[in-house]
């Protein structure tokens, strides 16, 4: 029984389904409803809907938060520099013969190595922070990229599951983000990360792990100060 | 390999612009914090195009697929906090919403903000706020008939979009 007289029920099952009739015309739109199976679908529908409602926070309808313009550029190169690391971890991994996770922790921490012994004129900067805590390591090196700075961190004795974000310091004192990982016990402890500004400007790295801060100046000029980078893991 | 799959950098800046705004929106809503939110959604992208090859559009889309991978990343995110020495002296954690009720209450709240303003502002004052139809009518200066109808077509709204949005009850 699809009638016209259906449209003055429906435009009611809104309130209906939401319980807001008063008991008459509630009792009205079930008799109707009783009848006719168009109708009771479409309120079956309607209370569906209402039954989510009490999920919803009134006070959240508001625009939604937008992710930082920076992020994507920020994905964009870590995938890249991730995509870079991996095909140079698998040429060594080929080249000696190893296997497993560690192994590839131990293939990237050699890749350093090997760029850094090379001598030839490679532009990667190492850096080692001092001032440190009893125990705690950290070291970087950087590598000027086509988008800013790629940036591999190194960090040993810091509680596991430490959130550490990085940054690069600019002229004038302006952190830009690398980005951040979490360190953990027992896991690959070097992480890539990248930044949007270019090596040759960038004055200081700076890391923040859980509650303290610690900074590294960069010198510029030639990368003559080649401070040993952290030893390689033994593991 | 599927076609479709998310295998180069170039796939992944189209999922980035196409699904991202909506990833952070449940990645904020979920953590509490931009920052956390700002790396979950990194993450969320770094492991997508990692599995890249295993992303299959026959099976779902790809929101569903980038969705999955978020929640997994919210769960390794609030683990992570969880073994941080933040933790109240009496050992008692702060109770976080479980993760599904905020998923939950993220789409239909997404939902909520999608739908027209007319039929949005009528669901809010006489669903959230309770008040009585008259006196919505009587402020809105149109009426009762009227702010009853758009209730009527404001969850008729909210159906259609959460059909389109992909959820299933």
């Amino acid at each position: 029984m699809k009638t016209d007289g259906c449209r003055r029920w429906r435009e009611a099952l809104g309130a209906y389904a939401l319980g807001h009739l008063p008991d008459d015309e509630r009792a009205g739109i079930e008799a109707h409803l009783e009848g006719c199976a168009a109708c009771r679908a479409e309120a079956d529908s309607l209370l569906a809907v209402s039954r989510l409602l009490p999920h919803a926070d009134p006070a959240r309808f508001g625009p939604a938060p937008q992710p930082p313009p920076e992020l994507g550029k920020r994905i964009a190169s870590t995938i890249g520099a991730e995509r870079r690391s991996k095909s140079r971890r698998r040429r060594l991994h080929f080249g000696l013969g190893f296997g497993g996770a560690a192994a590839a922790a131990a293939a990237a921490a050699l890749a350093i190595f090997v760029l850094s012994g090379s001598g030839e004129s490679s532009p990667e900067r190492h850096i080692a922070f001092s001032a440190l805590p009893e125990g705690v390591k950290i070291g970087a090196t950087l590598e000027p990229q086509a988008y800013g700075t790629e940036i591999h961190m190194y960090v040993k004795g810091i509680s596991s599951g430490t959130l550490c974000r990085v940054y690069m310091r600019g002229p004038g004192g302006a952190d830009v983000s690398a980005g951040s990982f979490r360190y953990r016990w027992g896991g690959d402890d070097a992480a890539t990360l990248s930044a949007a500004l270019d090596l040759s400007r960038a004055e200081a790295l700076v890391v923040h792990a859980g509650e303290r801060t610690f900074v590294a100046p960069l010198e510029q000029g030639d990368a003559s100060d080649r401070n040993t980078p952290q030893e390689e893991e033994s593991t | 390999m599927p076609p479709g799959a998310l295998t180069d950098e170039r796939d992944v800046r189209e999922a980035y612009a196409a699904h991202a705004s909506e990833l952070y929106g449940f990645a904020v809503r979920s953590l509490g914090d931009s920052g956390l939110a700002e790396e979950a959604v990194q993450e969320t992208f770094v492991r997508a195009w990692r599995a890249g090859e295993r992303f299959d559009p026959q099976i779902g889309s790809l929101r569903t697929w980038l969705f999955a991978i978020l929640r997994n990343v919210v769960i390794d995110l609030g683990r992570a906090r969880a073994v941080r020495p933040t933790v109240a002296d009496d050992g008692i954690e702060v109770a976080v919403e479980p993760l599904d009720e905020a998923l939950l209450s993220w789409q239909i709240e997404e939902a909520m903000r999608r739908i027209g303003e007319q039929h949005r502002r009528v669901l809010v004052e006489t669903y959230y706020r309770g008040r009585p139809y008259a006196e919505v009518a009587a402020e809105l200066g149109v009426p009762e008939g009227t702010v009853k109808s758009r209730v009527y077509y404001g969850l008729r709204a909210l159906r259609i979009v959460l059909e389109e949005m992909g959820y299933e009850d």
